[in-house]
């Protein structure tokens, strides 16, 4: 059936290639390729570019407020201490100052949870600063406690790990910003200010995506339609390749005029964000110069401009404390922002030439032609296909974009694209070859390498397969002895390791291990041997999962080749017999070649089970001693919950996927040769 | 099979639809998590209880959900940060730490806490509420390890280290299986009691490890001559060999907490006693590590405050005292301990004198990092494949390098 509906259908693909040749050049797959592969890289750049403007535009409207944050704060840090009532109204009078209408400031100190300045609009008469927060103002005591504790985090870890500047969007275009401030060195309070955020981002223009990708199209059209009219015709292989590579120079092309247009876009457009912001900074000094009449307190930013931070309070150093503009910090911003675009168009890049790929190789069209002689059985299928995608494809391409970041239990509430490191993970896990580690006492095996582990996985992995071949062919041969009584009941009791849940099994067999009060070292004893302390050896302790394992697996195979073996004709035996074949001979001419097809997906599917198999290990050894006998899978989860680096242990995850896809490769190759040996 | 599965699906979804209809009748209900069974859950039950009825006339109810848990830590992990979960959870402070720094988990309440209920509180259990010098939770029970004994075995119980040796020797005999002392000296957890008597610590202040200080090398060593030299301890220590080995009469003493009594079988007469003090630690105490439970006010409910005063009710001294009485808890209010029926307790009694000598478990996000290279290393000690000093230092520079990659600055 299959046959005939395969053979009809390369029939239809001949004509269908005949009929495609002569369409029209600009609806050839390689034309529609580029179309789409240059609109792809061109939307995506386009997006990516607008997000830097919006990006741009946040950071320049954050550091101005900023600006006027830390100048509030040094101002309310130096009146802290000083005569009550005249220091409380200067704060006040600057928070006026600064007030431009449309927005208001506070100043909150943590001790006692004062408000002590604010132009808030509840904020007057009854309620009117200083006073003591009210209940519903828990939150703003609660922020200043939060950034208090990311101050001393940083500070005692000597990291920049926690923001030292909150900034909250609220609806309606405003936004928050939060930062604290400090006497003697300790966090003392904090300021804050609310306004519109208006930040008036004019978005790239839309004619260039479209033009370059009009161009892309015609350009291969074109190429096309010269190839065909000199009527050379180069064989479809070295056709489909010639198109992508000029797909590709046409695509780097557009992409790197339409980054290079951008770039310089963005970069006159900072020079000028900076002028803005060097001219605010000079109004802002103004505005708290009146303190120094007033409560004889001088606030200054200092040489450095300690005013005009980033969201770690770090010097940004881009405008001087004099107001000056620092040219050179400015330029080399600028070339780190540039940076970033290049490297996200270079991304687009790659994206848009597997785009062409898929259509000038070749793969659309048959894609295309599949879905559409298939139609129904694709119909079928789908809603099976959406309950895959849902359950088992959104996990797995969510482990592989966690696999690119380093997540760990101290950054889970950040996106992951804040913490995203490209292919740190995996140049760790596969670039590190110190599998020995000299140490003063000579070299030693250092137990946490990868490649450790992934040998110890294959030892494991091939000798308990070994085992459970060996046993389950040994049992199953001896069951099958013709005239054997109560085999029935055999059966059932060498099936009973399989049918106990392995967790039970494999805990029972840990209990076995025990050194001094387990049912093995007693019986060692008992004739007369010395105790083994299992578990201190990576000999030992290998072996205890290794029996335990095969305990576990023998059954299986006993019963699939028992299966196996009851369906070889005893004609064959009776005709050895007659030939006068040994039982030795008719074993491994006869019951072996025809347990084949038994027995390779057999060991094939216990292969992936073995690999994989986290219970016996992590309940029998636990990867004892020193982590030595630990496999790929139990090592992931220890890094996973135990170390909690999510992020690396989803690129170990990634990496064992890797291996089984390899090994699955393989498989389906050697199951086709097994399956073209039986028909 | 597929017409059932489909009705019970629809019954589910009925049932579901009623329960938000109901939820949305009550006007502020307070959704608890808790991880209690048996008698512990029962007390808590009833705390709740006695809550509703004097909440009622404010239009509060509290609604207890017990967890099971081995999913409660990672449920709360998940659900709280995306705005779900309950308004209250209890949990011991180990995870504290994580939860805070993974954030939009745990409510600060600094901003509500009285002086009074904190005058309430045994001390000490404030530190084991308060991360990076904010105030997380309200203390509600606490547990740490004591000296169990065998009635019929031992007739005093030892009070100083040397004394434990020679009880326990006196009744230790290798080829019958008799063992003098028995405890998971292999598990950090336990060992940390003669860590803290030498005044060892695995982390400073700012959460650096400090796993190959002295202090920790010769509380190693001290264990390692009561394993080796003095022979008074079993090879690989399980909590099952050990409750196995004090039921049938073969250990004579156990150094175990509150949830070791339960597994005592009935006809075992047992007595508790403060841990001994060590002549080799310069005569201080064993110091066992105190696990606190804490009830936490979830950073995504809805009533907070509400959420808050449940809290303060359960560590009230009308509260604690059913917790104590009923559930066989130990509560952080310091006056149940001055009622008769708690001093008359020998249980309650003993705990509450171990009290006296444990030390909060730290409650920083690192903790959860020492643990495994921490056991290794204690397992390669005791095997004799490395020198405290040499297992201690590798475990140190394990946990170093764990905590540089978790706290990668910007």
């Amino acid at each position: 059936m299959s046959i005939i509906a395969g053979s009809a259908h390369f029939e239809d693909a001949a004509a269908v290639a005949e009929r495609a040749a002569r369409r029209p050049v600009l609806l050839q797959p390689a034309a529609i390729g580029a179309l789409l592969a240059a609109a792809l890289v061109l939307a995506l750049g386009w997006w990516f570019a607008s997000q830097a403007r919006v990006e741009r535009a946040e950071d320049a409207w954050n550091r101005a407020v900023i600006m006027q944050l830390m100048a509030l704060g040094e101002a309310a840090a130096a009146l802290e201490g000083r005569d009550g009532a005249t220091s409380e109204a200067a704060l006040q009078q600057l928070l006026l100052e600064l007030d431009s209408g449309d927005g208001y400031f506070r100043v909150v100190r943590l001790s006692g949870s004062r408000l002590l300045a604010s132009t808030a609009s509840g904020d007057h008469d009854d309620s009117a600063a200083p006073r003591r927060l009210s209940r519903d103002e828990k939150w703003l005591f609660d922020l200043g406690q939060a950034l208090r504790a990311a101050v001393e985090t940083n500070v005692s870890e000597g990291v920049f790990r926690r923001r030292q500047v909150h900034i909250e969007l609220l609806g309606d275009e405003r936004a928050r910003i939060t930062l604290p401030f400090f006497v003697a060195g300790r966090v003392a309070g904090i300021v804050q200010a609310e306004r519109p955020r208006d930040l008036g981002v004019e978005r790239p223009s839309m004619w260039l995506p479209v033009a370059g990708a009009l161009a892309a199209w015609l350009a291969i059209g074109g190429l096309l339609a010269l190839g065909r009219r000199r009527g050379r015709m180069p064989d479809p292989a070295g056709r489909h390749w010639g198109l992508l590579a000029a797909g590709a120079v046409v695509l780097a092309g557009v992409t790197l005029g339409h980054a290079t247009l951008e770039v310089g876009a963005l970069a006159s457009w900072q020079a000028e964000l900076n002028q803005g912001l060097a001219a605010r900074f000079e109004t802002l000094r103004e505005d708290v110069g009146f303190l120094a009449g007033v409560a004889s307190v001088s606030v200054d930013p200092g040489p450095g401009n300690r005013w005009d931070v980033d969201l770690y309070q770090r010097e940004l150093g881009l405008i001087g404390g004099d107001g000056r503009i620092q040219a050179e910090a400015v330029a080399g911003d600028i070339a780190a922002r540039a940076a970033g675009l290049y490297k996200a168009m270079l991304g687009n890049f790659a994206l848009g030439i597997i785009l062409l790929a898929f259509f000038t190789l070749g793969a659309a069209t048959r894609s295309g032609r599949a879905l559409r002689s298939n139609r129904h059985a694709y119909m079928y299928v789908l809603p099976a296909m959406f309950g895959m995608l849902v359950l088992v494809f959104f996990p797995f391409i969510y482990g592989i974009a966690l696999s690119f970041t380093d997540q760990t239990v101290m950054n889970v509430s950040e996106p992951i694209t804040e913490v995203f490191v490209g292919l740190a993970n995996y140049a760790q896990i596969l670039g590190d070859f110190e599998v020995f580690r000299s140490t003063a006492a000579g070299a030693v095996i250092n137990y946490q390498n990868f490649y450790w582990t992934l040998f110890i996985t294959v030892c494991w992995t091939t000798t308990n397969v070994f085992v459970g071949v060996s046993l389950g062919m040994i049992l199953a041969l001896m069951l099958n002895t013709r005239g054997l009584r109560f085999t029935n009941l055999y059966r059932v009791l060498l099936i009973l390791p399989w049918a106990i849940p392995n967790y039970i099994t494999a805990l029972i067999w840990k209990g076995m291990f025990h050194q001094q009060f387990g049912v093995i070292n007693q019986g060692i004893q008992m004739l007369g041997g010395e105790p083994v302390a299992w578990f201190d050896g990576v000999f030992s302790a290998f072996m205890t999962g290794l029996i335990t394992n095969g305990w576990l697996s023998f059954p299986f195979m006993m019963v699939v080749i028992l299966g196996g073996l009851q369906s070889i004709s005893q004609d064959m035996y009776e005709a050895a017999t007659i030939d006068g074949a040994s039982k030795w001979q008719q074993f491994w001419q006869i019951t072996l070649p025809s347990l084949k097809p038994t027995i390779v997906p057999a060991v094939i599917i216990s292969v992936v089970w073995t690999f994989n198999m986290f219970n016996v290990i992590y309940l029998v050894s636990g990867g004892e001693p020193a982590g030595a006998n630990e496999i790929l899978i139990t090592k992931a989860y220890k890094i996973a919950f135990e170390e909690y680096r999510y992020g690396y242990a989803a690129a170990y995850s990634v990496v064992i996927f890797m291996i089984l896809l390899v090994y699955g490769v393989f498989q389906t190759r050697v199951t086709r040769a097994t399956e073209a040996t039986t028909t | 099979m597929n017409m059932r599965s489909n009705k019970s699906t629809v019954t589910a979804l009925v049932l579901l639809a009623g329960l938000f209809a109901w939820s949305g009748v009550a006007a502020k209900e307070l959704v608890v998590w808790h991880a209690y069974r048996g008698a512990e859950r029962a007390a808590f039950e009833k705390v709740a209880e006695m809550y509703n009825a004097q909440a009622a006339e404010r239009g509060v109810s509290v609604k207890l959900l017990a967890v099971p848990f081995d999913a409660y830590a990672d449920k709360i992990t998940a659900a709280v940060p995306r705005g779900r979960g309950p308004d209250v959870f209890i949990f011991a402070q180990d995870r504290l730490g994580g939860w805070v720094e993974g954030g939009q988990t745990i409510e600060p309440i600094d901003f509500f806490i009285e002086d009074e209920t904190l005058e309430q509180l045994l001390p000490n259990m404030m530190d084991a509420m308060t991360y990076r010098g904010t105030v997380y939770g309200l203390p509600l029970n606490y547990k740490s390890i004591t000296l169990i004994y065998n009635r019929a075995l031992v007739s005093s119980p030892p009070t100083t280290g040397a004394e434990l040796v020679d009880v326990a020797k006196k009744f230790t005999s290798v080829p019958t299986g008799k063992f003098g002392l028995a405890y998971e000296y292999s598990n950090y957890f336990f060992h940390a009691a003669l860590m803290n008597a030498f005044g060892g610590s695995v982390f400073d202040a700012n959460a650096n490890p400090t796993i190959a200080r002295k202090e920790n090398v010769d509380a190693v060593k001290l264990m390692m001559r009561w394993y080796k030299e003095d022979g008074i301890l079993p090879a690989d220590p399980s909590s099952a060999l050990i409750s196995t080995l004090f039921n049938t009469g073969n250990a004579a003493m156990v150094l175990s907490g509150p949830w070791f009594l339960a597994e005592i079988q009935p006809g075992v007469d047992y007595g508790l006693a403060p841990l001994p003090t060590l002549a080799e630690a310069g005569g201080a105490p064993m110091r066992p590590w105190l696990t606190i439970e804490g009830v936490y006010v979830s950073a995504a409910g809805k009533h907070k405050e509400e959420a808050y005063d449940f809290a303060t009710f359960l560590v009230s001294e009308e509260a604690a005292l059913v917790l104590a009485l009923e559930g066989r808890q130990l509560p952080t209010n310091r006056h149940v301990y001055e009622d008769e029926r708690v001093t008359g307790d020998p249980v309650l009694a003993a705990f509450r004198k171990q009290l006296e000598t444990a030390v909060p478990m730290p409650n920083f996000a690192e903790m959860t990092l020492m643990w495994s290279p921490v056991t290794t290393a204690m397992n390669r000690i005791v095997k004799g494949s490395a020198t405290p000093e040499e297992a201690l230092q590798t475990a140190q520079e394990q946990v170093a390098a764990g905590i540089a990659a978790l706290r990668r600055g910007n």
